[in-house]
This record gives structure tokens, sequence and C-alpha cells, in this order.
């Protein structure tokens, strides 16, 4: 079963508040001092993808990404996580296209890569959290799709998936090929690479293709904005004062904390 | 046509999601000028029509059996297609949330999701949501046409009813069955008789919690006394500790509670994301500068350990 | 035969010498085999280079092989060892003469030296053999320390070191009363025993008693000197070649560097991954169990025990049935990556060893085998190894920037001004962690008092890499290294002033492998200079009792214990205490080795051990000089709450206290 996994890479989601700033012209977070990670959803797919592999033996995983020449680092890393082979479309156009504009890349290099039966995303993205591109990249590629999706076993031909509802989960057999987003689990935290398999990962080949390389409407992917476009950014303010309960003994300031619960909660 | 249509899961019945669903769509019908319909999938569907009638003009039923990915999205956009609708709005539960891009790319329209405001600025579309794990806010234009989007069905007040109920109808689809994904088991967990987004007190664990054992043998006891929900920070669920339906946050539930206890809980951006609209935050840690506390009502700094049994004690003693 | 002036007939009473001589053949063999076992183990192991400097080596070889200034630290110890070394010594010399007397026609047995040397010197060391085996066995036997290893080697070794001077008085002894030897009373304790033997034996038993004794001892010392080759005995010659091959720099540059371009492999988790000099450490113990006895994490009940460590990888490796590609980590139960990450690299247990084994460096690389070749470690160092990926600092969940401690201070950060003299790291601690902040505080405003030109890096200071380092991960270490190097480099940074003694310590002996040279001070040590030049002058004092906790990578590790006590004593009223295991024997915080990061069971906690040492000086005040240091004595001295309030500070917080607050 050959497996493509796409991955985002996105500025660390978990630099202090204090240290995120947007730009409000470019309508995007600014760099400053934090660093690019890959985004977590992503890395479960991997993972996922990963122990499948592990418990059902055959075929190559492929991952992919859409995005700038640092998202290189991305694809190292999942190279050194083991992984068999890694392609970047590189973007050098809007660096925050639209979901559509992406599914549409991504799709356009499956194709070119080849012959897919499981092709996985995470289930969003870190910074803009759009949760499109499993859906979008199954329209375009005409596949059916399945959401939130946490353990992947294999079952003849097919494969047997175990998505989260909002109330539980629901077990569901799918036919191959299949687009597949992948939600975060206590199974499929991604594993920590050896140093060893980090050190080669840079000596693998990278397969690298500009937009251009693609059946795509370069023009129209370089804009990213055909299907939605970000008109403002900005970042909310919000200040509230907290009331630290006061007291000489844990007692007493239990006793404050008490009162003001029930205060809240009886006021209903 | 072009009305304003609202797309609605059946099983959860008419709850503050479903009724929030229906203020926003009202809202926006009225601003394009335009009529109110309703689009109900599943089984129960008959009864959330007649609820829904109340407050929508006109209700479609699909008579369809449970969820199932792909026959769902076949029915829907057979539907849309006929009813040919400005906009279509979804909850944000997890069916509405897959299916609300695939529906836009059918329809040739554009989707966006997890919305806390829609409106219509002249001829564009423009929805407003957090972005960024909850640190920005971003409002955003679609493009194409009908615009799909889902929303924070609880954050927005529900429809006034009408004089007159709306009209229900029957839609008569012809979908072959999809077989290449089916449903083999379905588990529905239940948390007592609230949901968990329908939850108003929530008592929530975190990374600080340290292990399985204190959600059952502590936090418990304190959500029962308050008749509160159990929720969860993603390093919790993560860590297999609570089931992922606890989850709250970014890309958990989104939950709008009078009252959230967090206890344990740094309060990350993430998290923060999905507690937004709670109405009172509390919060109980060692850290004074954990950033949680920059968005509560009241805490204490203080072991969860200390404090929780103590709590119990103090609440049985208030409450009598 | 009676020559002429004082000497004894070599021989006497024995025939068939040459039967000593043939036997000599295999005595010789055997310990020769034994010898080069030795040298064919430790030739299993990668290169090193410690050859370098012999005057410094050589030196060393003079205190502590020669003169034993580490084994004597232990008085009783250091005393019966003195006896039983010294005395082989100048028994083998006392033999070297006989054999060059009787082989090679020297005349050295006569005169004055036989009277004062061969007779009265030697028999006065033989008594001392016997007295301080019997002291050993006295420590051995009934006291029973806990670190001494029991085996029936040890006992054999003693009884037969015990039977051999008890041999020589005896043989001594009745050739002195068979002959009648003038000179007898030279011998005292030979003479004693011919004294007592006169109303027992006649010339003819005493006679025969001699030569079945001379050829009795002459078996068992052949036998010994065989055997010594394949006992502890053999510490006799690993102890000086180690001692000699000891790694000359200071303690905390005792990790070796991985060149990443050349290696195969990275960490050791086989024997040939170890240095020809780690496989001589191991058969340099003399299982003495020092190192055990001074271990922190050993201390607190936990597995880890440096002792055990040395003496099961020995056995290992002497194993015939194990090749050098055997797996080590968990091969054996002292090497189970349970214990492998319970130690916090303080070395103490290299600072207590008398014969310079290096026990702790030996962890790290087993630990770095662990790390990059297995991605195995602990969950919680996990945690801080990603955070450092990422985000340049080890406190993951952390929402502090770099620059928040500085807020209002007014300070110049280096990418903005060419000013400065000396730039102030301010290290991940002590940048994001909130008490630490305070010291970073009080230092700054100290340095500003003094009107010290200095800048900081602000958002651009990286971790050192020390936690990285120490956790096994050498390869994060060496980027973190280099950017930090170049980052330095770029802006020509001469001079680092640091409250972190882990950054100081990286600094000053690890960062100049990779280009940085800088010269590196403590931020106790640059602030003690300052009061010196009269540019901080304390205006008052605290008024407590105060004792200070020696940073391990500071104090031990480097050498600086006084700059700190120092400051300590001119900001407090009260006495100076000084607490038990202080200086160079400073009982660790346990926050070392990446162990900060880890949560340690309830009742194995080093930091609650050296709290409860901190606590029972009395004193009011615990001065800290490491933010380490202060997290885990503050954790610790919380933790026994109820016993004392004891503030913990820092010497500059101290300083600021005294000299400015008020």
């Amino acid at each position: 079963m050959n497996i493509l996994v796409c991955l985002k890479q996105i500025l660390d989601p978990e630099i202090p508040a204090r240290d995120f700033r947007i730009d409000p012209v470019k309508h995007e977070a600014e760099r400053g001092a934090a660093n690019l990670v890959t985004n977590i959803f992503c890395e479960n797919a991997l993972e996922t993808a990963l122990q499948f592999r592990e418990h059902h033996g055959t075929g190559t995983i492929t991952v992919l990404c859409y995005g700038a020449a640092t998202a290189e680092d991305s694809l190292r890393k999942a190279l050194a996580m083991k992984a068999d082979n890694a392609a970047l479309v590189l973007n050098d156009g809007n660096q925050n296209p639209d979901p559509l504009t992406v599914a549409r890349v991504l799709a356009a290099a499956i194709r070119k890569l080849g012959a897919f039966d499981l092709i996985m995303v995470g289930r969003e993205a870190g910074d803009w959290g759009a949760g499109q591109t499993g859906g979008l990249l199954a329209e375009e590629l005409g596949l059916p799709c399945v959401s939130f999706v946490d353990r992947i076993e294999s079952n003849g031909g097919k494969l047997r998936l175990n998505r989260q509802t909002d109330t539980g989960w629901e077990l569901l057999e799918t036919e191959v090929p299949v687009v597949v987003s992948v939600t975060n689990d206590e199974h499929n935290v991604p594993r920590i690479p050896k140093v060893r398999d980090v050190m080669m990962s840079y000596r693998q080949p990278l397969t690298q293709w500009g937009i251009g390389d693609l059946d795509v409407a370069a023009d129209e992917v370089r804009a990213g904005n055909s299907y939605y476009e970000v008109a403002e950014l900005s970042i909310p303010e919000k200040e509230s004062r907290c009331e630290f309960v006061t007291g000489d003994t844990l007692d007493e300031r239990v006793e404050t904390l008490a009162r003001r619960i029930v205060e809240v909660t009886r006021a209903l | 046509m072009n009305a304003v249509d609202i797309c609605l899961f059946a099983q959860a019945g008419f709850d503050k999601a479903a009724q929030g669903l229906a203020g926003a769509g009202r809202r926006l019908a009225n601003s394009l000028g335009t009529e109110l319909h309703a689009i109900v999938l599943g089984p129960g569907a008959h009864a959330l029509a007649s609820d829904l009638s109340l407050v929508v003009d006109k209700v479609v039923t699909v008579d369809q059996g449970e969820y199932e990915p792909e026959t769902c999205l076949s029915a829907l956009t057979q539907l849309c297609r006929e009813l040919s609708p400005r906009a279509v709005l979804l909850a944000n539960d997890t069916y509405s949330q897959e299916i609300t891009p695939r529906l836009a790319h059918r329809l040739g329209g554009s989707a966006v999701g997890d919305c806390v405001d829609v409106h219509v600025d002249g001829e564009t579309f423009e929805v407003t949501r957090q972005v960024y794990g909850g640190k920005a806010q971003a409002v955003i234009q679609l493009k194409r046409q009908p615009a799909v989007v889902w929303i924070r069905a609880r954050s927005f007040a529900p429809a006034n009813p009408l004089a007159v109920a709306g009209e229900i109808k029957q839609a008569a689809l012809d979908i072959p069955p999809d077989t290449r994904t089916r449903i083999i088991e379905r588990k529905r967990e239940t948390q007592g008789e609230a949901r968990l987004e329908e939850a108003r007190v929530i008592v929530s664990g975190g990374r600080g919690i340290g292990g399985p054992e204190p959600f059952d043998l502590e936090l418990k006891p304190l959500a029962d006394l308050l008749g509160a929900q159990m929720g969860a920070s993603r390093a919790a669920c993560d860590a297999g500790w609570v089931p992922p339906t606890w989850q709250v946050g970014q890309t958990g539930k989104k939950v709008t509670p009078d009252l959230y206890l967090a206890i344990a809980i740094t309060g990350a951006s993430q998290h923060m994301a999905g507690i937004s609209e709670a109405k009172n935050i509390a919060a109980i840690n060692t850290d004074p500068d954990a950033p949680i506390f920059k968005h509560c009502r009241f805490g204490i700094v203080e072991d969860y350990r200390k404090v929780v049994p103590l709590l119990r004690e103090k609440l049985v003693a208030l409450q009598k | 035969m009676n020559p002429a002036g004082p000497t004894r007939q070599i021989y006497w009473n024995i025939s068939h010498i040459w039967v000593m001589y043939v036997l000599l053949l295999p005595t010789l063999a055997i310990a020769g085999y034994g010898i080069y076992r030795y040298l064919r183990n430790w030739r299993r192991g990668a290169p090193a280079a410690r050859f370098d400097q012999p005057a410094r080596r050589i030196n060393l070889v003079l205190k502590h092989a020669v003169a034993q200034g580490r084994t004597a630290r232990n008085g009783y110890a250091g005393v019966f060892h003195r006896f039983i070394s010294y005395g082989f010594v100048i028994l083998t010399i006392a033999t070297t003469v006989v054999a060059l007397d009787a082989d090679f026609g020297t005349s050295i047995m006569h005169g004055n030296f036989y009277l004062y040397f061969q007779s009265f010197t030697v028999d006065l060391f033989g008594a001392l053999v016997l007295l301080g085996v019997a002291m050993a066995g006295a420590r051995r036997y009934l006291q029973r320390p806990k670190k001494l290893v029991h085996t029936n080697e040890a006992t054999l070794i003693l009884v037969a070191i015990s039977l051999l001077c008890l041999q020589g008085f005896l043989v001594e002894g009745w050739r002195i009363a068979a002959t009648n030897d003038p000179w007898g009373a030279w011998s005292p304790f030979g003479n004693l025993i011919a004294g007592a033997s006169r109303p027992w034996l006649g010339v003819a038993a005493m006679e025969s008693s001699h030569r079945w004794m001379w050829w009795f001892h002459l078996s068992l010392s052949f036998g010994v000197i065989a055997w010594l080759p394949y006992t502890k005995m053999m510490h006799v010659l690993t102890a000086p070649l180690n001692i000699y091959t000891a790694n000359l720099e200071t303690l905390g540059a005792s990790l070796k560097h991985i060149d990443f371009e050349k290696t195969e492999s990275f960490g050791v988790n086989s024997l040939n991954a170890f240095t020809w000099k780690d496989l001589l450490d191991l058969d340099a113990c003399t299982e003495c169990g020092r190192c055990t006895d001074v271990c922190p994490a050993n201390a607190v009940g936990k597995e880890l025990s440096p002792r055990d460590i040395i003496l099961q990888l020995r056995d290992l490796m002497h194993d015939q049935s194990r090749d050098s590609q055997t797996k080590i980590i968990g091969s054996v139960p002292a090497t189970s990556p349970n214990a492998l990450w319970q130690c916090t690299t303080c070395a103490a247990c290299m600072e207590a060893c008398p014969v310079f084994i290096e026990q702790m460096p030996k962890i790290v690389d087993l630990r770095r085998y662990l790390v990059m070749e297995e991605a195995e470690f602990p969950d919680s160092m996990q945690q801080a190894i990603m955070s450092l990926e990422k985000r340049g600092h080890p406190f993951s969940g952390t929402n502090a920037t770099r620059l928040d401690w500085a807020e209002g201070l007014g300070l110049k950060q280096i990418s903005e001004t060419k000013d400065a003299e000396v730039l102030l790291w301010v290290g991940c601690g002590g940048a994001l962690v909130e008490r630490n902040q305070k010291v970073t505080r009080a230092t700054a405003q100290l340095l500003t008092q003094a009107g010290v030109k200095f800048a900081i890096m602000g958002r651009e200071e990286k971790c050192s890499g020390d936690p990285a380092r120490r956790i096994g991960n050498e390869f994060l270490f060496e980027t973190l290294a280099k950017e930090n190097v170049e980052n330095l480099n770029r802006y020509e940074v001469k001079k680092v002033i640091t409250a972190c003694p882990h950054c100081f310590n990286t600094f000053k002996n690890e960062y100049p492998q990779y280009g940085g040279m800088f010269e590196v001070y403590h931020h106790s040590e640059y602030l003690a200079r300052l009061v010196d030049e009269g540019k901080l002058k304390p205006l008052s004092q605290v008024n407590e009792k105060i004792t200070f906790h020696d940073p391990c990578y500071l104090g031990r590790q480097n050498g600086v214990y006084d700059a700190p006590r120092q400051l300590m004593q001119i900001s407090t009223a009260g006495k100076a205490l000084e607490m038990g295991r202080s200086r160079a024997k400073s009982f660790c915080c346990g926050g070392g080795g990446g162990m900060s990061f880890v949560d340690e069971p309830a009742t194995q906690r080093v930091n609650q051990e050296r709290a409860r040492e901190a606590i029972e000086t009395g004193a009011g005040v615990l001065a800290v000089g490491c933010p380490f240091c202060m997290t885990m004595m503050e954790d610790g001295i919380n933790a026994r709450k109820g016993d004392r309030d004891v503030r913990v500070m820092d010497v500059a917080e101290l300083l600021w206290e005294a000299a400015f607050e008020n």
C-alpha cells in the first residue's frame, strides 16, 4: 500500500503570546525569532502512516509539501523519521494561498508523483486552521474522504479507519484509494528521529518542482486568492483582571474560591 | 431561490447549536433580503423539522439513514443544486465540518469554517474567525458563490419565532449509494444528560493533573457537586488520560459555559480558542504566570491536589 | 661462615636453588600472560591522546600513586593502605638487593646498609604490612562499610599477604636462632621469633623448619606474583598507569568531542566503542567504593552506582564468551537505562576516585547511544530536547520571552551598541524562569551601578547547549554551540559574564572546540572583583546566618570556590557556615544532567537530601550561585517546610539586597 502524506510547515504555534506579532498589511504573522516547524497534525498523519507500515509490511511512504524553500527542513525531518521519498513544490507566489489553491497544487503534484492508495493530511494547520485541505483534495482527485481519523488498519485490500466524532467514534471501512485527514491521539504522537537518520536525511534525494512544472493555472495559483482572501488581520485586545483569592490560610482562600464559584453558578 | 439555507443533522435535535444556527441564518437572510430555509438530514429529521419550522420559512427533510460521508454529501449536493442557495450555513459538529469544503467544491462555491461572525458587505460575503491558534482574528472574503460556511453555532443568539410556521417538505432524491466507504460501527458516549458543548458548568483538567486517576478521584466528584460536565486540554487527551471527546480547544470542543473551571491547565492560546465564549473562567494552577489567569475572572495559585478536596468540602457546606 | 662485617649468607640452609630459577619461568609466564590479556583488552578500544605533557603527568603520579594523596582522604584507609603499599615497596627493594648480590656480583648487603636498611627497616615495614592488613581486615569484616564489595578474592588476598609476612618473619627468626646471628637484634621482629622459638625447637628442628618454610614462602610468593594480574592486586600496575594517563583538564571538560563527519556510530554500546583509556579505567578500579559513596543519586536510594558500572563493565570485558560487539546497555544491571538516567553529571565520583577513573563521561557516552542511535530516553527529557530544537530553550510551555526580565532597566542589546566591554550572558534559566529573573535583574543592576559597560544578547541568545550535551544529544549541542559561537564572534565579544555555572562551564571549556575563545567569568567572580576595586560598596548587611551551596559546575568542576564566599561574607552580618559537604565535596542539588526536567519519585529526591543538610547548619539563608540550584533548593526547602524557614538567595541578590535596596 503506497501512502502519501502532505505536510505543511508553519510558524511555531507555541511562541509566547507576547512575542506574537502580525503584519497588518501583508495579513500574516511576523516571523520574528520564532522557528518554523512542521504542523503537528501533519506529523500525527506521518506517524500514523509509519505505524501502519510497521504493522502491515509493504509499500512506500512519500511526503509532499507546497511551501517556501524552508519547507525542505520539514521534508528532511520526515525522511529522518523514515519516510521514503520527499517532494517539494516551491511556492514563489502568495505565501498564504487559499485552501482550493493548495488542494489544486497538491492534487497536480500527486498525479505527477504516481499512484497512491492512501493520501493523508493533518486535520488542519496550526496557523490558519482552515481544515479544508483534506476535503478539497479529495474532490480534486475524485476520491472519497474520511476526516478526523486517529487509527488505520488494513483489512484485506481495504482500510479500516477509526475516526473521532463529537460524541465518540466511528469505525469505517473504505476502499482505496482514499483521502484521510488525521487528528491527534495518544497513539500517534510523532516519533523522535534518531540523530543518525537526521544526518542521513540530508543526503537523500528530494524532488523539487516549481509551480510551472505542474499542470495548474500558474498565474491563478501564484495569486492564490480565487477561492477566498484575507481582508483583515488583527490581534484582539483582551484584558481581564483576575481576582487571585486571598486569605491567610489555604482554608480561607479555598473558602473564597468556593463562594465565587457558587455566586457564578447559582446566578443561573 | 437564492435563500440562505441552514443545514443540520437531526440527531442532536433542536439544541443550542441548532438555535444559534437558525439565528445566524435569519440575520444573514434579513440582510440579504431573502428567506431562510433549512435542510435536515438523518433519522429524527421530522421532529427537528417541526421545531425548525417555528423559526425558518421552509424546511426540507432528507430521509437519509444514519450519516454516511459520501452518500450524505451526494444528497446534500443534489439538493443544493436544486435549491440554489445564496449561502449555506452549518454548525460546528464533526459531520458539518467535514462536509462543508466538499460541498462548496461541488457547488463551485467557497467554504470557510469556525466563524464567529458572518455578514455580507455589498456583494461580498465576509466572515470573521480566530486564526493562529486563537492569537489573532481575521476577516475573510469569499470569492465564489454560494458561500458554504460552518459557524460556532452556540455563540450566536437564537432566531425569533415566526408568526406563521414555515412549511415542511420532504425531498425526493435519487442518490445511488456510494459503497466506497461504509460505517461498520458507531459509538456514542454520553456524559450524563448534557453534552460538553451544552454544559453550563465545566470542570476541565490539563497536563498538570499528572495522570488519569485524579480525573476520576478528584475532579469527577467536584463536577458532580456542581452539576458540571468534564473537559480536558489537549495534553491530557494526548497522554491518554481521558477520552478524546473531552478535548476542549481549537481542535476540540468549543464550549460556552457560564463557568469554565480550568484545573492545572496552562492556558495556551489553542486551548483558549475553545473557551473564548465562556462567560466566566476560573483557574487553579501552581504557576501565577500561567496565561490562563489573564482570561480569568478569579483563580487560586496553588496545587490542585491541595485545593480540590477542600473545595468539595466547602461547596457541600455552602450548598446546604 | 663468618664473613667480615654485618651481612648474612644468602640462601643459607637452602640447596637445589636452581629449582627457584626453574619455578620462575612458569611464574613469569603466567603473570606475563595475565598482563598480556589486559593489553589485549585495552587495545580493543578506540584511540585516545593521553601521553602529552609528561611533566604534569609524572607530577600526578608522584602525588597520587606514590604519595597516595586521594587514598589518604579517608584517614584510616590512608594509613593502612600506605602501610601495606610502602611495606611492599620496601620488601621488594630488599628482595631486589638480595637478587643483585646473589646473581649480579654486587656487594650491597653489607655493613651499615645491611643493618639499618636490610635488617631494621625491612623488619619494621614487614610488621607495618601486617598491621595494615589487620586494620584493613577490621574494617572489612567488623565494620563492614556499605561501599566495599565482599568477594572471596579480597579475603584471599589479605590472607596471602599476611601469610607472606608471617612466613618472612619465621624464616628470618629461625635463621637468626639457628645461626646465632650476631646482628639478629637489628631485625627486631625476626629476633622476637628467634627468642620465642629457642625453648621449643632444637637447632636441627629449626634448620628443617626454616628450609621448609623458605620453600613454602617461595612458592607462595611466586604464586602471588603469577596470580597478581588475575586479581585486583593488578591495581599496583594499572593505578599508576591510569593516573599517568588521566584527563589533565578540569572536571568540567571531561566529555569527549564527537566528529560527526567521521564517526560511524554515536555514543557507546559496545566495548570497542570505548577508548582504550576507558577500558584501562575499568581495570584500574580497586573496588574501594568511594564513588558510589559520594554519588548523590545513590545517596537517596536510587539504583545508580558508579562503582558497579565500572566493576560490571570490567567483568564484561574479561568475559571471554562476550566479544567486542556485545551490547553493553542493560546487559549488566548497573548499566540499565533506568540507572543511566539518574545521573546528574555532578562528577563527585571522579573527584573521589583515588585512581582517577572517569565514571561520569562513560555514563554520558551510554546516554549518547540511547539518545542519538535509538531515540530512547525519558519523556520529560524529550520535552526539553524538543523545546531546545524548536525554541532554543529547554523550558517547554513557558510563555516568558528572553527580554521580559529586563523591562525598565534600560539595557543595551549587543546588536545596538559598539560600546560594550563585556557581554552579560543571561542563560535560559535566568531569562525564562520567574524566580531566576530576579537574579538576572540584581546582577544587571549591580553591574550598572558599578559603571560596567555591558550589553545583553536579547532574543538572539540560544541555550548554551549544556542540557542537550548532558542528556546525550551531542548533535543538538553542537548545533547550538556553533550558532552561539557564530553570533558571539559576529559581535566580536571577548568577555562574558554569566550567572549560570552550566553556561560558564560550556563557554569556558567546550566552546573553544567550535572557535569560541572567550574570557568567561561567573557573576560572583566579576562582582567580587568589582567589590575589591571599590566599584561596588555594600552599605549595609543582611542580618542572618548564611551557608553557601557550591554549584557542582562552578566549584568541583571548575575550581571556583572563593569568589561566591567572598560575596556572601560581605553581604551578611551573621557567621558564614559551611555545610559538611562543601567545596569540592559539595553535594549536588540534583538539577544537572537533565535531571531538573525529570519528576523524581517522592522518596528519592536529591534536592531534599541537600536541603536537609542546609537546614541542619542552622542558617537562615541558603546562598546559591546557579539557576538550577535555585530551583532545586527552593523546591527542596519547601518540601521540608515545617523544619524551619530558610530563604534561598543567589549571591548577587544578597549583594544587591545588602548594598543597595535599603
